[in-house]
């Protein structure tokens, strides 16, 4: 009886999943009246806005990453080196993002870097790239540091250090070549979480105004049938993509996935 | 002293872009929620939030993120539950949770794209349901750009989080528990009940408060699915910033602090909540 | 007619069989150890018994009524788990008069009874306080008055030592005890520690490889092992090989001595077992080395090597009397009744 039921549950549930994939994968075939074609991905692939759009978003969500790592690696290290009686305040900012919504940050970016503020950072293409950058890395942020933070707690982080400085390592030696690569595994797990977020994110690249994947979506959603069903098969595609490597690493260093 | 000088230069550019891109805008935007135009001090911008046209978006908002979190819970913990003690063999439990982990991710515009091309008005199980079964699903009231369409949709990225959360809190429930309570006369009802519900009882609540904040600061899929037909919070607030339709900025200020008083309110009970779990869960 | 009866248990899994006929009379008030290695089959029985396995073949028989096919919360009995299993939602009161609460018992007779119980386990001040708050030791002092409090007819106890430490285990072994005998309660234990099985029981089933190889009461068991594996696992144990002389008169040969058994043997080889205690150092007998001395206080532990292998022999301790020192050649024996003969 009980049996019935978790299979009841799971097979309804797993409908539920699989018919927004089906349907998708299958609308994304029906642009040729009639037959079955590939005609919405070549549509969309050979698009000049598509691949534009496309690149923009994978190199900020690698900046977002390289950020993403340099502020928080050498933050949550220190903190769990010197400052331990910090880190409940370190992880509650790092789940701020969590609590503000995304458009209520980015709403605070447009208000306080306008033209006519101290830091008119909206002014140019690349002050806006490099506030659109900041806001990615900011909704980043409890990913990156729950897991960077995970990972360090498998380290005895202070032995390790006062190891190296009685070897004579210097600061940028013992955080590059010891801390880093002894917490590579949750940093990339980090990351490719970090990588799924931003290649598709939508809001605060429309409302700072840049070509990025996710706007670039929603107008073709708005004026399109068929691209937009090949659209969300391809980012589906990344997605899992970037999960499943990130669970391959995890696996590979032993570190536990930080649940969203 | 200076010792201690030192330490805090460790942190320093962690708060300073925590400061600058966290802190201060939001705080920048909470301040303007109590000022005029001339930059004085009011309450003018909060009495207008109860405006109808905003009331009724606030209320749909929360109404939204209530089903769809409620939903969320009761079916995620279904599956859960039946991947952990409902007796299906042992090997579904990993493709779930993989599965979970990409799914509470794929929110935003290409979920909208997913969803529209399965019910939307041409959608694969709208066709079907019409061929198969003659069944027209909008004749019938059915509509993807609505209450019940947005919810559903929701639910995609909703009971994965569920799972991924609540699956490490059944699996802490021990199996002596329930054997304890079974060899001291307990039925399964009474040790659901009386041992095994309270325990989780933080977790869920917790959990809830989490999906609910997770589907009200949700902007691109509501605004990919309905465009602005659906005058949810976020995408009034969406409309807001574009173009002033409120025609008064210091009133989007005021809804966007609604906005975090609203999750800021849901995630301190789950931090509450899931103290109060993790202390009897020691 | 005794209390309870396993007749003839059986369990597998799959295709593996942990259990295999096992039977059992125990009386009612008798205290009854499962002492064996883990994978022996004891907890299996155990798990029988209180109803969470169903048995492959064979009957569990309470006071005279058939509980084999019996759900766990129909069959009365008490339990006690290595991992306390305290709800940890509950109060140590809540938890104690839980059986009771499930079992309808009004509120008022419930609290007297939780009172009554937390006095009997020494813990009458702790009733508001979670599990969580409490000791190793008290939160199992906790789960003995929950396991107790709706007056099981039998009293199972899983390993209940196990997970504390070794000064709590002995205060607690014997504060179980006390109750136990203060009640009057049938109770089975698991152990794996023989130490606390000889210890606390009146009787003692020594299992292997899900077959009782040997039942008596704790001096049985140590002083007549039924089987090499019983002998070999209760306690410690010099072996020796040896071959027989005369069978009618029980003499046989180690390493050259001969020793008198007094009992007859079969002809051919043997092998002799002694305890430590039972050997002592002789002018004749086994030609032997000292190897190393340990005092203990109370007692000397010595070390020989005999042949090639190693013996230990305990003596007390004589104030007067030097230690053997390491090197010295010996000789060593034991009293008839000290041998044990295995193999035979």
């Amino acid at each position: 009886m009980k049996r019935v039921w978790s299979w009841a549950a799971l097979i309804l549930g797993g409908l539920y999943f699989l018919l927004p994939l089906i349907g998708t994968i299958e609308f994304s075939l029906r642009m040729r009246r009639g037959e079955y074609s590939l005609d919405a991905y070549r549509s969309v692939l050979s698009d000049a806005n598509f691949r534009a759009t496309f690149s923009y978003s994978v190199v900020m969500a690698l900046l977002t990453i390289v950020l993403g790592v340099l502020i928080v690696v050498p933050t949550a290290y220190w903190v769990r080196l010197r400052l331990p009686r910090l880190r409940p305040v370190i992880e509650f900012i790092t789940l701020l993002p969590l609590v503000i919504p995304a458009i209520v940050v980015v709403f605070g970016y447009i208000r306080l870097y306008n033209t006519s503020s101290v830091l008119p950072l909206t002014g140019t293409a690349s002050g806006t790239n490099l506030l659109l950058l900041c806001g990615y890395a900011t909704l980043a942020l409890p990913y990156m540091y729950r897991a960077v933070d995970t990972g360090l707690s498998t380290l005895d982080v202070r032995s390790l250090t006062e190891a190296a400085q009685s070897l004579g390592a210097g600061w940028t030696r013992i955080i590059g070549r010891l801390i880093l690569p002894n917490v590579l595994g949750a940093v990339m797990s980090g990351a490719f979480l970090s990588f799924a977020i931003v290649i598709g994110e939508f809001t605060m690249a429309a409302l700072l105004n840049r070509p990025a994947f996710g706007p670039y979506m929603q107008l073709l959603g708005a004026n399109r049938a068929y691209e937009p069903a090949a659209l969300a098969v391809i980012a589906f595609a990344v997605t899992w993509g970037c999960m499943g490597v990130m669970q391959l690493i995890s696996r590979l260093f032993g570190t536990r996935i930080p649940a969203k | 002293m200076r010792q201690i000088g030192w330490n805090w230069l460790g942190i320093l550019p962690f708060f300073a872009f925590a400061l600058l891109f966290l802190v201060l805008p939001t705080m920048n935007i909470v301040i303007g929620a109590f000022q005029n135009p001339q930059g004085q001090f009011t309450f003018d911008n909060l009495a207008g939030l109860t405006s109808p046209r905003i009331v009724s978006s606030f209320a749909i908002s929360i109404k939204v993120s209530l089903a769809s979190a409620l939903l969320g819970c009761l079916i995620g913990f279904a599956m859960a539950a039946a991947v952990v003690m409902g007796g299906v063999p042992g090997w579904i439990k990993a493709p779930l949770m993989t599965f979970s982990g990409v799914a509470s991710n794929f929110a935003g515009v290409p979920l909208a794209f997913a969803f529209i091309a399965t019910l939307g008005r041409v959608g694969l199980v709208t066709m079907l349901l019409r061929q198969w079964f003659g069944i027209n699903i909008y004749a019938l009231g059915f509509n993807l750009l609505s209450f019940w369409g947005l919810t559903l949709t929701y639910l995609f990225f909703q009971i994965p989080l569920m799972i991924l959360i609540i699956t490490p809190a059944l699996e802490g429930l021990k199996r002596e528990w329930r054997e304890a309570a079974e060899v001291l006369g307990a039925s399964t009802g009474q040790y659901w009940r009386m041992v095994a519900l309270p325990i989780l009882f933080p977790s869920l609540l917790g959990t809830f408060a989490l999906l609910f904040a997770n589907s009200f600061g949700a902007v691109a899929t509501a605004y990919a699915l309905t465009g602005s037909s659906l005058s949810i919070v976020p995408i009034m607030l969406f409309a807001q910033i574009r173009g002033d339709v409120l025609q008064d900025p210091h009133l989007g200020y005021a809804m966007a602090f609604g906005m975090i008083v609203v999750t800021g309110l849901a995630n301190l009970a789950y931090v509450i909540m899931r103290t109060r779990a993790e202390r009897w869960m020691r | 007619m005794s209390f309870l009866t396993l007749d003839h248990l059986q369990k597998s899994f799959g295709t593996t069989r942990v259990v295999h006929g096992f039977d059992l009379s125990v009386e009612k008030g008798e205290f009854v150890s499962f002492l064996g290695p883990s994978g022996c089959g004891k907890t299996t029985v155990l798990r029988m018994v209180a109803g969470f396995e169903t048995p492959s073949a064979g009957r569990v028989v309470i006071d005279g009524q058939d509980v084999t096919r019996a759900r766990p919360n129909q069959r009365r009995i008490g339990m006690v788990f290595q991992s306390y299993a305290l709800f940890p939602n509950l109060t140590v009161a809540e938890n104690v008069g839980f059986g009771l609460k499930v079992g309808g018992v009004p509120r008022a007779e419930r609290a007297g009874r939780v009172t009554e119980m937390l006095e009997l386990i020494g813990l009458p001040d702790l009733g508001g306080r979670y599990p969580w708050q409490l000791s190793g030791g008290q939160q199992q002092r906790v789960a003995l008055a929950r396991a107790l409090a709706p007056r099981p007819r039998v009293l199972l106890l899983d390993e209940p030592l196990s997970a504390l430490d070794a000064k709590i285990r002995v205060s607690l072994r014997n504060q179980i005890r006390e109750i136990q005998q203060q009640l009057g309660i049938t109770t089975i234990f698991v152990t794996h520690d023989q130490e606390e099985a000889l210890s606390i029981s009146d009787r003692i089933v020594v299992m292997h490889k899900g077959v009782a190889d040997q039942i008596g009461t704790p001096a049985q068991i140590y002083n007549q092992p039924a089987t090499d594996f019983v002998a070999g696992f209760v306690g410690t144990l010099n072996r020796f090989a040896a071959e027989v002389l005369d069978p009618a008169r029980g003499i046989v040969r180690v390493e050259g001595a001969e020793i008198a058994l007094d009992r007859p043997l079969s002809l051919g080889g043997v092998t002799l077992a002694a305890r430590p205690e039972s050997l002592r150092i002789a002018e004749h007998g086994i030609p032997a080395e000292i190897t190393g001395v340990e005092f203990l206080g109370s007692v000397q532990r010595l070390r020989a090597r005999v042949g090639g292998q190693e013996v230990v022999l305990d003596r007390f301790n004589e104030p007067g009397a030097a230690l053997p020192q390491p090197g010295v050649r010996v000789h060593l024996t034991a009293p008839p009744s000290g041998w044990l003969v295995l193999g035979e």
